[in-house]
């Protein structure tokens, strides 16, 4: 995995959760895009993308977070953003027009809650 | 039978004339023509002449491995299969490893009746032998024999003839071998030194090598790589050893060393990992070694120090001070060493100056004579690779019995604007952000004004790198300047610009225009320019 982030994952029941730490750009989008393909199993309900410790996220990483919430439609799955209030990663996925289109939690709890 | 030479005596003046005429063509053995040849080549000419001039079918040459417990058919007339099948003989045994270990001649008159160990000997239907050691400064270098096809009675005289012929054909082939070493080894090194230093961030390089004057190559090697964090990695050491086996070792050593800095490891415990790998599996070698971690954006450099003369740290003004780092075992020696990483800062325009103890060791000093004289000549503010060159002029003799590397590193300090070309390449915009975020921080950007401006100034850049290019090498540049409050950064490329395409092909320009004041993008036959303006201590339009 690239030095500029990493993907921590985790299982709760049917729901599957990455967090992810550090800088998304267009270097590092597409193999942070497969591990996050690569979490979901037909079991899977929803995914919950954790970006409290991400750092730095630009287009690269919002079009990836959009395409994810197409595929994940498709499949009848659901994509869950996890965004503290108040950040820069919150102001950017706000003026691309991700926030409202894809449901953003303050909290990983708040998240799960809303998944299951 | 086998008769043993005991005490052969030369060739006298009583000598048949035939005799002094071979004595006289054994000048042929080394003549300047040789000198050109390689190690194979000069084998092969050597017995071609040597079996000339003793009139024998066969004639061979093996020659000790590094072991000193083998011999290796290195060369045959006669015989050639000894070669191609890459004939072995243990010293000590068989008519060959016999003259290895008693150091002397040695006649067989009956190969049928004689402890021969080779059996393509007798295949081949030699009948008589004749052997002599090659003998260099009391070292056996391996074995010269010559065979007849018919039953043969070598004279004594003969064979302190081909000993002579041996004499003189070990010293070309210990010349010839000395010289392909090093020509070897130094070629090795060369490859293994990092060719290119610059990086795209605000690091500055500069590094010398100077191999030593004579010996044979020593181990010093340097390298430096940009980690995927920002941080750039640079290293320096000192394999102990010479030649091939050092460059060897010195070569596992840095690819050992990128793997697991580039794999993410924290500095001590990448040199932990390189030295399991050199104690375990590896190559057994004995190497100090230091390694640093630069971080250009906190300013600070980490160090791991592995029995290896402490880096210096030169300040843009004021005294020049030794990194007291606390120092492991050099590596490759004990499985258990542990080694401690520590962080110095490391400010702009200073100057960090990593070094192999040939730089400040003589054979007739101590090396705190050596340190100091290298601390009173590092002062000032040149470039690094005036700084380099100094030391290389004032501390580096013209005779050396060691190798001298040296590595210069410094962090630029921030301009008062920003400019910079770059390839248009994916993984150099991580740099470009640092640099920007940087910038950005001494012009009072807030920390939500850094974020804005610098998303923007990626968006334009990820244009640039992503769709303004047909495939091949291109580059883009960025500008940014500061005026009255105004923060104003230009990125241009060269190439020709294609629409965006696909879905959200779009939204970088959006992501622009919603976090700046003002966005320009202008398509013209030269290229793309993007100029995004946004006035500081306001909310972006």
């Amino acid at each position: 995995m690239s030095l500029l982030a990493r993907v921590t994952e985790d299982q709760r029941d049917d729901i599957s959760i990455a967090a992810i730490e550090g800088e998304i750009d267009t270097s590092n989008v597409r193999e942070i895009g497969e591990r996050l393909r690569g979490l979901l199993t037909n079991h899977s309900t929803a995914l919950v993308v954790d970006l409290t410790d991400t750092t730095y996220i630009d287009s690269a990483g919002i079009n990836l977070l959009f395409e994810l919430a197409g595929e994940l439609t498709d499949r009848q799955q659901g994509l869950r953003l996890v965004v503290p209030a108040s950040t820069p990663t919150l102001r950017m996925l706000t003026i691309a027009g991700l926030v409202g289109a894809i449901p953003t939690h303050e909290t990983r709890a708040a998240a799960l809650v809303q998944a299951s | 039978m086998i008769a043993d030479m005991p005490n052969p005596s030369p060739p006298d003046e009583q000598s048949p004339l035939a005799d002094r005429q071979r004595l006289e063509s054994l000048q042929r053995i080394t003549d300047a023509a040789l000198a050109s040849l390689s190690v194979e080549q000069l084998l092969r000419e050597l017995l071609l002449r040597i079996s000339d001039i003793l009139e024998t079918d066969t004639a061979a040459i093996l020659l000790l491995d590094e072991s000193g417990r083998l011999l290796h058919a290195r060369a045959a007339k006669g015989i050639e299969e000894e070669v191609e099948q890459g004939v072995k003989i243990p010293v000590g045994r068989g008519f060959a490893g016999r003259i290895a270990a008693e150091r002397r001649p040695l006649i067989v008159e009956d190969v049928d009746h004689a402890d021969i160990l080779n059996p393509i000997l007798r295949e081949k239907g030699i009948r008589s032998l004749l052997g002599v050691p090659l003998i260099v400064e009391q070292r056996v270098l391996g074995v010269l024999h010559v065979g007849s096809l018919v039953p043969r009675i070598f004279t004594g005289e003969e064979a302190a003839l081909l000993q002579l012929a041996g004499d003189r054909a070990a010293m070309a082939i210990e010349h010839a071998t000395l010289y392909e070493q090093r020509r070897l080894a130094e070629a090795l090194q060369r490859r293994l030194l990092p060719t290119e230093l610059s990086f795209s961030g605000r690091l500055q390089l500069a590094s010398r090598y100077l191999p030593a004057s004579h010996e044979s190559l020593g181990g010093d090697w340097y390298d430096a790589f940009a980690l995927g964090s920002g941080q750039i990695a640079v290293a320096i050491g000192d394999v102990v050893g010479h030649g091939i086996p050092a460059a060897a070792v010195m070569a596992q050593l840095r690819t050992a060393l990128r793997a697991y800095a580039v794999e993410g490891h924290p500095p001590g415990e990448v040199l932990e990992l390189v030295n399991r790998l050199m104690t375990g599996i590896g190559p057994r070698a004995m190497t100090t070694l230091v390694y640093a971690l630069i971080d250009c954006e906190r300013a600070t450099v980490e160090l791991v120090v592995a029995g290896h003369p402490p880096p210096l740290l030169i300040p843009p003004a004021g005294e020049p001070s030794f990194l007291a780092a606390v120092g492991g075992i050099p590596l490759g020696v004990s499985e258990l060493a542990r080694y401690e990483p520590q962080t110095f800062a490391f400010e702009p325009g200073a100057t960090l100056l990593l070094y192999t103890d040939g730089l400040v060791e003589t054979r007739t000093e101590p090396i705190d004579a050596g340190l100091d004289r290298l601390r009173s000549l590092a002062v000032g503010n040149g470039s690094v690779e005036a700084l380099c060159a100094k030391v290389v002029e004032r501390l580096v003799p013209n005779e050396r019995h060691d190798d001298v590397a040296l590595l210069a590193a410094r962090i630029e300090p921030v301009p008062e604007r920003l400019s910079g070309r770059w390839p248009a390449e994916r993984s150099v915009l991580a740099g470009v952000r640092q640099l920007l975020r940087r910038w950005l921080e001494t012009r009072g950007a807030s920390t939500d004004e850094i974020y804005d401006i610098v998303v923007a100034c990626q968006e334009a850049c990820a244009n640039a790198v992503e769709h303004a290019y047909r495939p091949g090498l291109h580059s883009f540049e960025l500008d940014a300047a500061y005026d009255g409050g105004r923060v104003r950064v230009t990125i241009r490329d060269h190439g020709s610009w294609r629409a965006p395409r696909g879905t959200h092909r779009g939204r970088g320009v959006m992501m622009m225009r919603g976090l700046m004041d003002s966005v320009d993008i202008e398509h013209g036959d030269e290229g793309t320019t993007v100029v995004l303006e946004r006035t500081l201590g306001e909310q972006a339009a």
